[in-house]
């Protein structure tokens, strides 16, 4: 029985390096442009180079070790080059891409790196289906799960990236689609800065300190993702700063610290979200004045909206602290919704106010502010509040067997009454 | 006896009052502290900056250019002591006092090339490492066009 076990056991550890002895190095040199080079599985040591345009393909197993700070595999100065179904790891960076034409990253497990992917001065770049796991730690002391500088048309989807400092990374990038990942347990979920023509889509970012950071970009369009959990001291759903036309759509906004930050930034357009059980759900400071909330829903948060003094538009939202009445029928409120808080502006100015936001002081004098601010004609006002999430006009119906019956019920009950009578 | 040790405890709390205030840069919190200006999170040590206030107060920057903007925004004034980091010794150094060196290449958290070091030779040993840059002064960074540069 002994002898059995020990033998399961030898096979168990052999097994992984059996295909060891394979020289993935010299394969990548003999390969001739266009070839697929199949690397076996096992562990294999070393820091792989890829000049030319080629497929790296591995299979259950196959795993690339990096060794001392050098990337486990880098990709440099040529183009069309697809790398799949591989596991890497190593000290420093996963897999390094410098001046690539045509990249296709596939199916890749990274764990235990510094850094996971790191794109530079290279375009046409396909992320696709790759699954990051930093290191234990606070995210100071770590890199980020994709990177990519100074690149153009790239596409990130699918991606599972957790404890990690920043998700994705995006710097000064021209056209990028970043779709259907899965970011958590970092410091940002997806970190643009100084990028153009910018696209986050049904992603989903929980339990960061912030779900998606954009700094210092221009065009960017924020769509049905959901963004939640981002309650640190410091945590938001999503914080825009000196950003320029950002188009933020039928998104999932809930339970962070602030929903939406904007600072410094101009004609953001924030339409048809769910603010939900968010502290402040949305914040503007220094904002232009073409920015405007329409059509959101703000249902559950302690605060709908705050400002400093330039403020911004806030038109036909659905609020559930809404105490207005809608005579003419038209699913609008009759009177303006009032967002201005005092404790809200003072927090705008002192963010460590947020430990009092729940206090019977504030809630006191939040009720003292809904009364007083009715004058309130310019800021944070909502003057077409919608009474529901969604409104539907019924129509006037008739129903002839429940009329007919109600008519029966009624002359039957007058002649037995009348009956009673004369009797 | 115990008259004259009063009042000389007396002049000592006196003259201890007059001197001149003096402000200590305090160690950065990566847990918690974020840039006064652009709200990231301070993780890369080696570029921040920070100021303390008369009133007691410190403000916290990611990049030198963050803490130019604090200064152009709210003036002189009310400022104690400026710091920022020497970028080749991680260092505490004065803001005012510091040589700057700016190419567009070296990265800093805001990604504006501008780092700081305690002297002109370090600057110097600092451009033969990392490539050739510009020299600067505090006085030319209120001028400065702060942003990325193609």
């Amino acid at each position: 029985m002994k002898k059995i076990g020990f033998a399961l056991l030898f096979f168990l550890f052999m097994s992984q390096t059996v295909h060891a002895d394979f020289n993935v190095q010299e394969a990548i040199n003999i390969a001739k442009p266009g070839e697929v080079v199949h690397i076996p599985a096992g562990r294999y040591q070393g820091n792989f180079i890829v000049t030319k345009p080629i497929t790296l393909q591995g299979e259950e197993g196959t795993e690339l070790i990096g060794e001392r700070d050098n990337p486990s595999l880098r990709i440099e100065n040529t183009t069309n080059v697809t790398v799949e179904n591989i596991k890497l790891s190593g000290k420093n960076k996963a897999i390094v891409a410098n001046a690539v034409d045509g990249l296709e990253l596939r199916k890749l497990q990274i764990k235990d790196v510094h850094t996971g992917i790191h794109i530079q001065r290279s375009k046409n770049i396909r992320i696709q289906n790759i699954n990051v796991t930093g290191s234990e730690g606070h995210y100071s002391k770590k890199g980020n799960g994709v990177a990519v500088f100074k690149s153009e048309d790239i596409t990130i989807e699918g991606n599972t990236v957790e404890q990690v400092q920043d998700g994705i990374y995006v710097e000064e990038v021209k056209h990028i689609v970043v779709q259907h990942n899965k970011v958590t347990s970092s410091r940002y979920g997806t970190h643009f800065m100084y990028t153009t023509d910018a696209e986050a889509l049904f992603n989903t970012y929980a339990q960061n300190v912030t779900g998606l950071m954009i700094m210092m970009t221009t065009d960017i369009f924020l769509e049905n993702n959901i963004v939640a959990n981002h309650f640190d001291f410091n945590g938001y759903g999503m914080l825009l700063y000196d950003v320029q036309q950002a188009e933020i759509k039928h998104n999932t906004i809930k339970n962070n610290r602030t929903g939406v930050a904007m600072q410094k930034s101009s004609t953001i357009q924030i339409e048809t979200n769910d603010f939900q059980m968010n502290q402040t759900a949305i914040e503007g400071t220094k904002v232009s004045d073409d920015t405007m909330a329409s059509s959101n829903n703000f249902t559950g948060n302690i605060l709908t909206a705050r400002s400093d003094k330039q403020g911004f538009q806030l038109v036909s939202n659905y609020y559930d602290d809404y105490s207005g009445i809608d005579l003419k029928d038209n699913g609008i409120g009759d009177i303006p919704y009032v967002a201005v808080s005092s404790f809200g502006q003072w927090m705008v100015r002192q963010p460590v106010y947020q430990y009092f936001v729940a206090s019977p002081s504030v809630i006191l004098l939040t009720s003292l502010d809904q009364q007083i601010n009715k004058t309130e004609k310019n800021m944070l006002v909502d003057n077409t509040p919608k009474l529901a999430t969604k409104h539907v006009n019924e129509k006037t119906k008739m129903n002839v067997v429940q009329m007919l019956v109600g008519l029966f019920l009624t002359l039957s009950s007058l002649w037995l009454w009348k009956r009673g009578i004369t009797e | 006896m115990k008259k004259w040790m009063m009042i000389v405890m007396l002049c000592c709390g006196v003259l201890m009052g007059c001197s001149e205030k003096t402000y200590e840069p305090r160690e950065i919190v990566s847990e918690t502290d974020v840039c006064k200006i652009c709200n990231m999170s301070i993780v890369h040590n080696a570029y921040a900056g920070q100021i303390a206030l008369k009133n007691g107060d410190y403000e916290i920057f990611d990049d030198i250019g963050c803490l130019m903007e604090y200064i152009e925004a709210n003036g002189e004034g009310e400022i104690g002591a400026a710091f920022i980091k020497d970028a080749a010794k991680n260092e505490w150094i004065d803001v005012f006092n510091a040589v700057y060196v700016y190419n567009k290449d070296y990265w800093t958290p805001m990604n504006y090339g501008v780092v700081a070091l305690d002297s002109k030779e370090a600057a110097q040993e600092w451009m033969t490492k990392e490539g050739e840059g510009q020299l600067l002064a505090y006085k030319d960074l209120h001028d400065f066009k702060w942003g990325i540069h193609k």
